[in-house]
């Protein structure tokens, strides 16, 4: 029983850092530009695909593929922000979730047209299982748990130590006094996408690798993104890590010991009795 | 534009929409708009919710599933009359509504957007693994439709909801509950100073669209005759709040515009093949860059021009 | 350029006025609605591509032959995403507005269920290829047939190979909210019964599912004799893998038709080995028929990728059409040709294998049936090993007890 527990928690583990990265991503949008960024799970699979196309296409190894897509996420992200959100800023937070709906459905149908219909899973070479007293664990499955880990710390060292990083919080907390104090408002929703949509690329390729990147796969990831937003607390950095945790494990406990046909339904209701109790989400801050 | 005017021009769509069985020589033409009319109802329940008070809500489809497999299963179960199930969509799906209502109006915002959308997903997921009473994803075949299936008559019944739901939405809307729901959308805190219990109307407004729904769910399932859980999830409802968004949030003709867009515009785009995912999202993606306040929105102000050479129209 | 526009217009012209004396240029539209995006399109556009392939090949040879005409064969295809509201839409609009007289594909249960409910009442011919819910021919609709045989047919036939195997327990994880795959495992469970064995676990994985550990580490502390995989191809191939990983050692049997190539992008060959399939005995690059090979070839050569192992149906659906338009002596009366379809023998070009029921392709309920095949994962291919058990006859005469 004790080996199942842990193995169940060892088994959400990857899927809840894939989901905290997604929601790290949301979560900054979120919190500086108040645009629920519907369209962040297909770019992300974009970004996947991109690495996937990189190394079968022109042969590069995963180790300089990463780099690129990242970069062309961050690129990406811009654009995104320049061209599609920025238009609609000032209009009412819907406009920006419809435009958000249709960028989804051009990433989608994009990604279709270049990538194909079948399901893609970057290639590696890391195929050893380590078994630790029952409990096993494959090699991919940790390294990708310990790069979730690392680029969450990268995050909360940006946020926390840099310039940028200060400014991206002060515009987060309060966007007038943010203006006041000089911040440039035009060039920070620039880096927030860019950044945010890097992360997004990072679990693309974590997805990618670890499981396998197919059309709709991004759209399940963006709602899953959201419900840890809800949990943790819209907006905030530490609750989208908690949150994306406890749904990763909540997920496979709830398969493993409850039901697995109502695994979706129960790692729900836990995010709406959470609400219920807390409506600011875990670790939000009061409304 | 002033109320005889208003009144003139719906009985003139309302009278070209009936002559359509008669114009319309492609029938297939004459099934998507049967399917629009049927939209038209739904959107008309989102807007109650979404338009006027403010409140996105991502169920709307799941609420079309529960008044579509409540009128479908009670047929089979209890043999009711098709009539007797379709009036008893709307009620079983109010009580659905709620109780997720009374969770989900207890936060704002994206909050409630994302609660919403968590309850259209359990609903489908439900539908799907419950296989006992729905006969999960393989849907429910041979569901009776009125008139031996006559496309022109269930034409005139969905027309004939339709307008009901939408002359109903109008009455709502100018009603003092019309007048709170607006004063919740725009400023909630405000209404609970004056001593007016917010959250009642709020559930309020969250029952009825859910009724609304429930209806054309109903009408859904006996006018196709097949149902399964993939035609209400999440994707359909975000169909429907691109409907209100399309149309003109807060306008009563918006959702008719709406409905009509959402049921027509993909299938006109059937020619782009392979792209037509790409193409209907940019569409979107540029009506709401250009187009924020919607076709009546935009309407309104192109009459509005025309009206008062040089004024500015505000509102 | 002035001289080409008038040599065109010149041969527009003659083409103009020679039409109607040519009777060997007449058409035949042929409409195709099935999933060519989401997540049905790994079933629904290798079945769009081989009604194409088969329609080119049709008309290469002369087309289909009525009487002293010959029509050369248009297909038009619509995407139905694999939703029954747009596979309505999607059909309604081939008959009512393009003026089809013949649907093909259907690669996916929902949307084929929402248009076989209503085309009964069309003159039109309805012929279902992938989508294997059984309820779709247990209506005894007239106008309608499909390739496919319903998933319960093979499970009876892989519960008898199981139990066969000595196994008593045997634990399932599979896509068992989709009727038909939970219809394969409960004539799978049937069987085990019989022979004394059991069911111990029925997990369940979603199409968009890849992470199947949880379910896996649930089997494994159960410890059973042999693990039942059944699913679409794409979380299938994933749950092999996982079950290696979390070292279950016990002998796997699978109902999931994917292609060597499907699984080799998600597991290593070493994980798959020893692998059981027991499936219609659909394409496999070891295919023992003469037509598989060529269908192999030129499908690869033409679309640049391997047809998935259903996308004969599709195939097989055209050259059943014609042969049965050519049976029945007319393109517009479709009741002619549909019946003609429940009279047909085995037409000599098609791709799977067949078992005729009193010597037709389609049994009354419109049902045809492939024998069913035992495969398994030898040193990275699919090997054909044996026929499974099957009876075409005595499950046509079940299902017609059905409805």
């Amino acid at each position: 029983m004790l080996i199942e527990i842990l193995q169940q928690t060892i088994n959400g583990l990857a899927i809840g850092g894939v989901y905290v990265l997604i929601a790290l991503g949301l979560t900054t949008v979120f919190g500086i530009l108040g645009i629920a960024h519907f369209a962040h799970g297909s770019i992300s699979m974009f970004g996947g695909y991109l690495t996937y196309f990189l190394m079968t296409g022109y042969g590069l190894p995963l180790i300089a593929a990463i780099p690129i897509a990242l970069a062309a996420g961050v690129l990406l992200g811009a654009l995104v922000e320049m061209l599609a959100y920025r238009p609609v800023r000032h209009a009412n937070h819907i406009n920006a979730f419809i435009v958000a709906l249709g960028l989804t459905m051009m990433v989608e149908g994009i990604n279709l047209q270049f990538f194909g219909h079948e399901q893609i899973v970057i290639p590696t070479t890391l195929s050893r299982v380590f078994d630790i007293k029952g409990v096993t664990v494959p090699e991919l499955r940790l390294y990708v748990i310990l790069s979730a880990i690392l680029l969450v710390a990268a995050m909360m060292i940006f946020v926390e130590k840099t310039k940028t990083g200060q400014a991206i919080r002060a515009v987060a907390e309060n966007r007038d006094a943010a203006i006041l104090m000089g911040v440039n408002v035009t060039t920070i929703p620039l880096i927030v996408f860019g950044i945010s949509t890097a992360l997004g690329v990072a679990a693309g390729i974590m997805v990618g690798a670890l499981f396998a990147i197919a059309p709709g796969i991004g759209e399940g990831l963006v709602v899953k993104g959201f419900a840890v937003l809800i949990l943790g607390g819209l907006g905030s950095f530490p609750g989208a890590i908690l949150g994306g945790t406890v749904l990763g494990i909540t997920e496979s406990i709830a398969a493993g010991f409850i039901s697995s046909a109502y695994k979706d339904v129960i790692a729900f209701a836990v995010m709406i009795i959470v609400l219920l109790v807390r409506p600011q989400g875990l670790l939000g801050r009061a409304p | 534009m002033n109320r005889p005017l208003t009144t003139l021009v719906w009985l003139l769509a309302f009278t070209a929409l009936a002559m359509l069985p008669q114009v319309l020589s492609v029938k297939y033409y004459l099934h998507l708009s049967i399917l629009a009319l049927i939209w038209v109802i739904v959107a008309q329940g989102q807007n109650l919710i979404q338009g006027f008070t403010g409140y996105v809500s991502i169920v709307q489809a799941g609420f079309m599933g529960i008044g579509a497999y409540g009128s479908t299963l009670i047929g089979i179960h209890f043999g009711w009359p098709i009539w007797a199930t379709i009036a008893a969509a709307p009620l079983i799906t109010a009580l659905f509504a709620l109780l997720t209502g009374y969770p989900s109006l207890r936060v704002k915002g994206h909050y409630f957007a994302i609660v919403t959308m968590a309850f259209n997903l359990i609903i489908v997921i439900v539908l799907v693994n419950f296989r006992e009473l729905t006969r999960g994803e393989a849907g429910i075949s041979n569901i009776p439709k009125p008139w031996d299936g006559d496309r022109d008559a269930y034409f005139y019944l969905a027309l004939t909801l339709a307008a009901a739901m939408t002359l109903l939405a109008a009455l709502i809307a100018r009603s003092r509950v019309g007048e709170i729901l607006r004063a919740i959308r725009q400023n909630e805190d405000l209404v609970g100073a004056i001593g007016i219990a917010a959250w009642k109307y709020k559930l309020f407004a969250f029952v009825i669209s859910a009724m609304y729904a429930g209806l054309a769910g109903a009408l859904y399932a006996h006018f196709q005759g097949f149902i399964n859980p993939e035609i209400f999830g999440v994707a359909q409802s975000l169909d429907a709040i691109l409907a209100v968004i399309l149309g003109g949030t807060g306008t009563i003709a918006g959702p008719v515009i709406g409905a009509f867009l959402v049921v027509f515009l993909p299938e006109l785009l059937r020619f782009a093949d392979s792209f037509r995912l790409i193409l209907y999202g940019l569409i979107l993606v540029l009506a709401t860059i250009f187009m924020p306040i919607g076709i009546v929105g935009v309407a309104k102000t192109v009459l509005a021009r025309l009206h008062r050479p040089g004024a500015r129209h505000d509102g | 350029m002035i001289i080409r526009t008038i040599a065109g217009a010149v041969a527009l012209a003659i083409s103009i006025a020679a039409g109607p004396g040519l009777a060997a240029e007449k058409k035949l539209a042929v409409g195709v609605a099935d999933a060519l995006t989401g997540g049905g399109a790994v079933y629904g556009l290798p079945q769009a591509n081989a009604v194409k392939m088969a329609a080119d090949e049709i008309n290469a040879a002369g087309g289909i032959k009525v009487g002293a005409d010959a029509y050369k064969i248009d297909v038009i295809a619509y995407d139905d995403k694999a939703n029954p509201t747009e596979a309505t839409n999607a059909v309604r609009k081939l008959i009512d507005r393009d003026g089809v007289k013949y649907v093909l594909g259907f690669c996916c249960s929902g949307s084929t269920s929402a248009v076989a409910s209503f085309i009964a009442k069309e003159k039109a011919v309805m012929l279902v290829g992938n989508a294997a819910e059984r309820s779709i021919t247990t209506q005894k609709i007239p106008n309608l047939v499909r390739t496919r045989p319903p998933a319960d047919y093979t499970g009876q036939a892989a519960g008898t190979f199981i139990a066969r195997k000595g196994h008593k327990r045997v634990a399932v994880v599979g896509a068992l909210e989709v009727g038909f795959y939970s219809q394969y495992v409960d004539a799978v469970e049937k069987e085990l019964k019989k022979a004394g064995g059991e069911i111990v676990a029925r997990e369940v994985f979603s199409l968009r599912d890849r992470d199947m550990t949880p379910q896996l580490t649930k089997i494994r502390a159960l410890s059973p004799d042999a693990l039942l995989v059944v699913g679409y191809v794409e979380p299938a191939a994933f749950v092999y893998r996982q079950s290696v990983e979390l070292g279950i050692n016990v002998p796997r049997y699978g109902f999931t038709s994917g292609s060597e190539e499907q699984f080799l992008r998600v597991t290593t060959s070493e994980q798959m080995e020893g692998v059981w399939d027991l499936r219609p005995t659909e394409l496999t690059l070891l295919s023992a028929s003469k037509n598989g090979i060529a269908y192999h070839e030129n499908y690869a050569r033409i679309f640049k990728a391997s047809p998935s192992p259903s996308s004969p149906y599709a195939y097989d659906q055209l050259y059943a059409l014609k042969a049965a338009i050519e049976a029945a002596g007319t393109v517009d009366n479709t009741e002619a040709v549909a019946k003609a379809l429940r009279s047909l023998p085995v037409p000599p070009q098609v791709v799977m294998q067949y078992q005729p029921v009193d010597g037709k392709m389609f049994d009354e309920n419109g049902q045809a049936y492939t024998s069913n095949g035992a495969f398994q994962w030898q040193k990275g291919k699919w090997v054909f090993v044996e026929d499974l058990p099957s009876d075409a006859k005595a499950y046509s005469l079940f299902l017609g007890t059905l409805k």
